[in-house]
């Protein structure tokens, strides 16, 4: 018998059983046929019928809605504390708000770490004006143990960098007197025919605060000068107030500070240096006591050692007090309603400022956004995953209970 | 006038959800449990399973999409995975071969032939494995069509129906062998 024939054969039987079982009559006119409606008659007989007692009592449940047992009178209940009941299926809930929350927390500690980060990427600033470049004589690596305080600014009446000690513990949580590398940079906006005497302000007032231009450098084109950049140091302490100032010189497009804590190093090198101090102090009077000539010749070499070392500790303390002492400070000076290629947030006035903050935030929200989709759809593919197969298993196991 | 209309809507809502499981309750109960039962082969606990079934299926009857098949299959298949829980837990003790209970004893006005022709039947079911005796539970007892089956089972229309053949045949054949 072929596999077409075997099919049909198969269906006629399954149509005359469910005929009979319609029917109640095994009528079919085919000896095998009405076999088998006999057969599938006779099974239906031999169904368990429920007892009269237990349908009536289902039926009365039913019928209330099935009511939850009480054990305890209702006032009793009431005054012992609630336990939540966990059913089977909490366990893929439960799963899916940890993935929630546990996307929460590190997309705010995202947020928080993109709002300290603001100063090299949350701010637009223009291309010469990053802190590395702005800062020639603080270009020193940044200490290891050295604490970054960033912030980023786009308006005038941002607060300051507090100069006191920062509230976070760092590695060197008993010193006073921190040492803060300050930074910032400034990106000024003025109508071309006003850049020299804005880029002449930027020197006056540059040694007004008793700062120095440390570099320099003008754009000019066939119009005249079209734009500049400064690479300024002013002493740390008059920052802010020059800041504000050079302000004043044009219309800031981006103002971005940033602050690094080095007191740890500072402190280090102050520490190496008196150690060496000491040592040195040891080494003189071993040597007015030096029993011999080669002794005495041994003891110099190593104050000779000791006293290089000493210089180069100097010398890092002084660049780290000098680091610390003026704050560098980077201006990109740009021709008004030239191609700058940054967009101000506070340039525009009325309509267009308003689109203009209203596109920001809009792709602020794009980025939170993303950053939580980043976390959250692989926390939840793997929720789902965990789900999908528990239910496989649940699936097996009660599959298994059939053997 | 909108307040008047207002008031009864969900009153009417839950009336007619209740109904509607209560009609469900009156047209799937016996076959339910005829189910459970001959699942079980222990009359009290298929009454415990079947009432878990309902009870089941009664809480969680907004989740019921017709889309995955009809109200009765649905209750089928909740039945079906309280039943098989139970017998997870009855494998722990014991297996679920050994002499089944009598369900349905042959009354004293069964004819001879009757009786003879159900006590082959039945001897028939023992031969039965316990996949292929569901089978037989969800066609005959629980009076589902094939479809249904296939629902409640998770397969196939068609490969519940070659089962269903399968098993029917291989029950016939047993039935002469006895005969």
């Amino acid at each position: 018998m072929t596999e077409a024939e075997n099919t049909t054969t198969m269906q006629a039987d399954l149509r005359a059983v469910d005929d009979a079982l319609g029917s109640g009559a095994a009528g079919s006119a085919d000896a095998l046929e009405r076999e088998l409606q006999e057969l599938a008659l006779a099974l239906r007989a031999e169904s368990p019928e429920p007892s009269p007692g237990f349908a009536g009592e289902l039926r009365a449940r039913v019928r209330d809605g099935f009511p939850r047992e009480r054990r305890l009178p209702r006032a009793q209940l009431s005054s012992l504390p609630r336990i939540p009941r966990l059913r089977r299926p909490a366990l893929p809930v439960l799963a899916g708000v940890a993935s929630v929350l546990v996307a929460l927390t590190v997309a705010i500690s995202l947020q928080s770490g993109g709002e300290k980060d603001a100063g090299q990427g949350g701010v637009p600033s223009p291309p010469n004006a990053t802190d590395e470049g702005a800062a020639p004589a603080a270009q020193a690596p940044a200490s290891p143990n050295g604490k970054e305080l960033s912030e980023g600014r786009t308006l005038d009446s941002a607060p300051a960098i507090p100069p006191g000690p920062p509230p976070e513990r760092g590695f060197a949580p008993g010193e006073r007197e921190r040492r803060i590398e300050r930074s910032a940079s400034l990106t000024l906006a003025a109508p071309e025919d006003r850049l020299d005497g804005v880029a002449d302000g930027i020197v006056r007032l540059t040694d007004r605060f008793h700062g120095f231009v440390l570099r320099s450098s003008l754009s000019t084109g066939a119009e005249g000068t079209t734009g500049g950049d400064f690479e300024l140091r002013i002493p740390a302490e008059r920052l802010q107030a020059a800041l504000g100032e050079l302000s004043k010189l044009g219309e800031v497009r981006a103002r971005t500070q940033s602050g690094q804590d080095v007191t740890p190093t500072f402190v280090s090198a102050t520490e190496r240096l008196q150690a060496a101090r000491a040592e040195r102090r040891s080494l003189l009077r071993r040597l007015e006591r030096a029993p011999t000539d080669s002794a005495a010749d041994s003891i110099r070499r190593r104050l000779d050692l000791k006293a290089g070392e000493i210089r180069g500790l100097r010398g890092e303390l002084r660049e780290l007090r000098t680091r610390t002492d003026y704050a560098a400070v980077s201006v990109a000076l740009q021709a008004k309603g030239g191609e700058s290629g940054i967009s101000s947030p506070d340039s525009g006035e009325g309509l267009e400022g308003a689109l203009d903050d209203a596109l920001r935030s809009l792709g602020d929200s794009l980025e939170i956004a993303i950053r939580v989709l980043g976390v959250l759809l692989p926390l939840g593919l793997l929720a789902a995953a965990l789900g999908l197969g528990a239910r496989a298993v649940r699936r097996r196991r009660r599959e298994a209970a059939l053997g | 006038m909108n307040e008047a209309i207002a008031e009864p809507v969900p009153t009417v809502a839950r009336t007619t959800q209740t109904d509607s499981f209560d009609s469900l309750y009156e047209r799937t109960f016996p076959k339910v449990y005829a189910y459970v039962a001959s699942l079980l082969r222990d009359r009290s606990a298929a009454e415990d399973v079947t009432a878990q079934a309902f009870e089941r299926a009664y809480r969680k009857r907004r989740t019921y999409r017709p889309s995955r098949g009809s109200r009765e299959a649905w209750v089928f298949g909740i039945a079906r995975n309280a039943a098989l829980d139970e017998l997870r837990k009855r494998s722990r003790r014991a297996r679920l071969e050994g002499e089944p209970e009598d369900l349905a004893a042959p009354s004293l006005d069964d004819h001879a032939e009757l009786a003879l022709r159900r006590e082959a039947v039945r001897a028939a079911l023992e031969t039965l494995e316990d996949r292929e005796r569901e089978l037989v539970a969800l066609k005959f007892m629980g009076g589902l069509s094939n479809s249904e089956i296939a629902r409640v089972l998770g397969v196939s229309e068609s490969s519940a129906g070659t089962k269903l053949h399968r098993t029917i045949t291989k029950l016939r054949e047993a039935c002469h062998d006895r005969g």
